[in-house]
């Protein structure tokens, strides 16, 4: 057999001996010259093309009839393995130009030998006529990249699901006490009518200790009815996130109405390997900044296990997003004087007020506080809390927007004025400075604060069509690059976040700002979008795809570049080494750029702007 | 053995005008070529016996690798240390290996009148012809096309005074073909296949 083709590749790699045989068999080697045709738009193309050695072009028809040389209009370039000519194939006709950009050699896979292997795998099909979502699962499942760890994966009903211990209203605290210790259960759910209320062994101290009640008393009277709970189908690790984001150590699990049990923090734990909570339960028990700080410190490598497990980008980001969100809570709460605590709120802003920070990104934050508020060291103590949290390694904002910044610490109804000030102006630091501020989330302090300057904003926006065009348009601002394949040469570096990530995050920002929805997270917010009916279900999973695949490749640059610098500090965040990719992972990016470029299509004609 | 190759096919082409070969000897008309190689057990054509022969059909600028030749022959006796070094065949390998006989019927099937091409083709002939002459009475009258030849008649005019570089590494380097799978028979037939169509109908050569 002549092996000069590589099976190693998907998707031929999902293909069986036999059906890699059969390609084999079948395989012809072209060569073509430079600026030679090899499947002219319009024509029944012979087989799908895989580059052996060269680089190929493919170009819009329209384009080339223009006078422009044809290398400006190319917008996709293959070389080394990649393939062409697939979607072409199925469709029976070409509708783009695909030219050698220099001399090129090809593997021809004929048509009728595809079809052959489609017909026969159904995998590999799949892969072939399906968009980015579906590769991005086969590629999981049988991808190079095998190290999705299934663990993190597990749901609760995988887990361990404790057994509740119930008791009925009028049992003693003694009673249940007793029968805590005989079935070796550490909390116990009190039935009080239809409803069940949690009393964990701590409640039961201070209900006896702290509050002297007698040991007769109903344990019912002492169990708290708000549970927290999941379902058997959530994730795992979702339950993780729970227990950190509310300080807690077991949730309940129903399905439905019916109870089913409780999974305990030590269960959970016992499934994960990584030590997050460890590093949550050491901010919470802080009672010094140094405290503080040392926990904070585990954090990066909290980042760097998890993202070497595979863990999905979104769950390592939401993760990171409560551990963030508590080592800045617990700050604010250690600076802040404790009878203030009702009449500020801290807000993040920016990525941070996503949740769609990893590597600690710059501070984005602010400060509402009551209107008429008297507090003469408020400048003071807010200079101290953002030199504090650049000294825990949150880098200050170079736009400063922090609360050291007078400018973003205002009375409620100052910052209602301001956004909408700032949704008045058409200027591109107003439109940047409102698209930081509407991802705003409330961490510490008064969140009722935040919500009704929020609101009083949201009411100011209601149907401002000049506004959302405006708004929309910095969207638009960066060209999507699909043709970088082609600047290998020059430099090889891509900005990531002008070329993907910020399109999606700013479009979909407006568009869940025009639709009134609340979450920050551009994935829910994507979420929410398909729920309202205004974004299909399979583009707003592909959009949603594609992001995280940005943010992921983008991150595990980063982690490389800290790694290789002797200062540990990544001078170019959003740059993207073209050269370091795998053959997949290009195959992967360029879906996922051309996703970017068409919603960025379906944004201008929403929007109505013009190019 | 001393009639020159011209005058000996002319002989012959009348000798077999009537037996089922005649169509070996009529000049070819297509425009295909077959690039084929042998790996051997020596470089001395008296010496040297055949463990495997590949060769593909060039048409046009297309090496049609689909249409192929990839025979493995029975281990001979000569199969020692030295040659296994250099094309890394041991006995074992060729262990479902076929008879000389029936890899001669396969060759001339998928020759025909086609010119050969290969790199030093004409050793690779000779070897052919070893079996070929006992077996039907005739050599091997195909055109034979030399790569190295080809690519020295375009690389000269560039190379002022002293020898032009021809083995086989160079050659690929130069033309920046890559090298599909040095020393086996169907890999080295593919590459050469490759260079002379890049020599035939690509761009001209860089310096």
């Amino acid at each position: 057999m002549s092996e000069s083709f590589n099976m190693d590749n998907l998707p031929f790699s999902l293909l069986s001996a036999k059906e890699q045989t059969l390609l084999n068999n079948n395989l012809d080697i072209a060569y073509f010259q430079k600026g030679e045709t090899i499947i002219a738009a319009g024509d029944v193309p012979e087989g799908v093309f895989i580059v052996l050695k060269g680089k190929v072009g493919e170009s819009d028809i329209s384009d080339t009839s223009e006078e422009d040389s044809s290398e400006s209009n190319v917008f996709v370039h293959y070389q080394d393995e990649d393939y062409f000519g697939g979607w072409s194939v199925l469709n029976g006709k070409a509708i783009h130009n695909f030219i050698a950009v220099e001399e090129t050699i090809c593997h021809v896979l004929p048509t009728r030998t595809l079809m052959d292997l489609i017909h026969s795998n159904p995998l590999f099909a799949d892969y072939f006529q399906q968009n980015l979502t579906a590769k991005r699962e086969i590629v999981a499942q049988h991808g190079q990249n095998q190290d999705m760890a299934e663990f993190m994966l597990a749901r609760i009903q995988d887990g361990t699901i404790r057994e509740p211990l119930i008791v009925l209203e009028g049992t003693t605290i003694h009673e249940a006490t007793r029968m805590m210790r005989e079935m070796k259960a550490d909390c116990v759910l009190a039935k009080k009518g239809n409803r069940y209320g949690m009393v964990t062994g701590t409640d039961l101290l201070d209900a006896v200790i702290i509050k002297g009640m007698s040991l007769e008393s109903d344990v019912s009277d002492i169990a708290s009815y708000r549970l927290i709970t999941t379902t058997p189908q959530d994730y795992l690790f979702n339950a993780l996130i729970m227990m950190t984001q509310q300080q807690i150590e077991r949730v309940v699990v129903m399905d439905g109405l019916e109870l089913v049990g409780i999974v305990e923090l030590t269960d959970v734990l016992s499934h994960f390997s990584s030590h997050s909570h460890v590093i949550g339960l050491r901010v919470e028990r802080a009672q010094t900044i140094e405290d503080l700080r040392e926990a904070a410190k585990g954090l990066t490598d909290l980042i760097k296990a998890l993202i070497s497990t595979g863990v999905k980008i979104r769950f390592t980001m939401e993760l990171l997003a409560a551990m963030n969100g508590r080592i800045i809570a617990k700050l604010f709460e250690l600076v802040i004087p404790h009878d203030l605590k009702p009449h500020v709120c801290l807000i993040v802003m920016g990525s941070e007020g996503r949740g769609e920070q990893i590597m600690k990104t710059d501070q984005d934050n602010g400060l509402i506080c009551r209107a008429g508020l008297e507090w003469p060291e408020m400048a003071a103590t807010m200079n101290t809390f953002s030199e504090t949290l650049i000294s825990f390694g949150f880098p200050p904002c170079p736009g400063n927007i922090m609360v050291s910044n007078p400018e973003w610490v205002n009375s409620t109804g100052d910052w209602a004025n301001k956004l909408t000030a700032w949704s008045q102006k058409s200027d591109g630091e107003s439109v940047m400075k409102l698209a930081i501020a509407v991802d705003g989330k409330p961490v510490a302090g008064n969140a009722a604060l935040f919500k009704v300057a929020r609101n009083a904003f949201l009411r100011s926006l209601r149907s401002n069509e000049i506004f959302f065009s405006h708004f929309a348009k910095a969207s638009l601002n960066f060209d999507t690059p699909l043709t970088f394949f082609g600047n290998l040469k020059d430099k090889g570096m891509l900005d990531i976040k002008k070329g993907g990530i910020f399109p999606i995050v700013h479009g979909i920002r407006t568009m869940a700002l025009e639709h009134r929805i609340l979450e920050t997270n551009t994935f829910k917010r994507i979420e929410a979008l398909v729920e309202m009916d205004q974004m299909r279900a399979k583009h707003g999973e592909n959009i949603a795809e594609a992001l995280s695949l940005f943010i992921q490749i983008r991150l595990k640059h980063q982690i490389q570049r800290v790694e290789e610098s002797e200062d540990g500090i990544d001078p170019t965040p959003n740059a993207i080494d073209l050269q370091r990719l795998n053959k997949l992972e290009r195959d992967l990016l360029r879906d996922a750029l051309r996703i970017v470029k068409d919603f960025k299509k379906h944004l201008a004609s929403r929007y109505h702007i013009g190019s | 053995m001393i009639i020159p190759r011209t005058i000996r096919r002319f002989k012959e082409r009348r000798e077999f005008k009537d037996s089922p070969y005649a169509h070996l000897f009529e000049p070819y008309k297509g425009d295909e070529v077959v690039s084929l190689d042998c790996e051997t057990t020596s470089l001395d054509v008296k010496k040297g016996e055949i463990l495997s022969i590949g060769a593909v059909k060039i048409r046009g600028r297309r090496v049609i690798t689909s249409e192929r030749l990839d025979i493995k022959l029975k281990p001979p006796a000569s199969l020692t240390g030295d040659s296994i070094k250099v094309h890394k065949i041991r006995a074992s390998d060729l262990a479902d290996g076929i008879e000389i006989d029936e890899a001669l019927e396969q060759v001339i099937e998928f020759v025909g009148n086609r010119p050969i091409l290969g790199y030093y083709v004409n050793y690779d002939i000779k070897m052919l012809d070893k079996y070929f002459r006992p077996r039907y009475g005739f050599s091997l009258p195909n055109k034979a096309i030399e790569l190295s030849h080809v690519y020295h008649d375009i690389i000269k005019w560039k190379t002022v005074g002293g020898d032009v570089d021809l083995r086989f590494d160079t050659i690929s380097k130069k033309l920046d073909i890559p090298i599909i799978q040095r020393h086996t028979a169907l890999g080295d037939a593919i590459t050469v296949g490759l260079m002379y169509v890049r020599l035939k109908f690509g761009a001209p050569l860089a310096d």
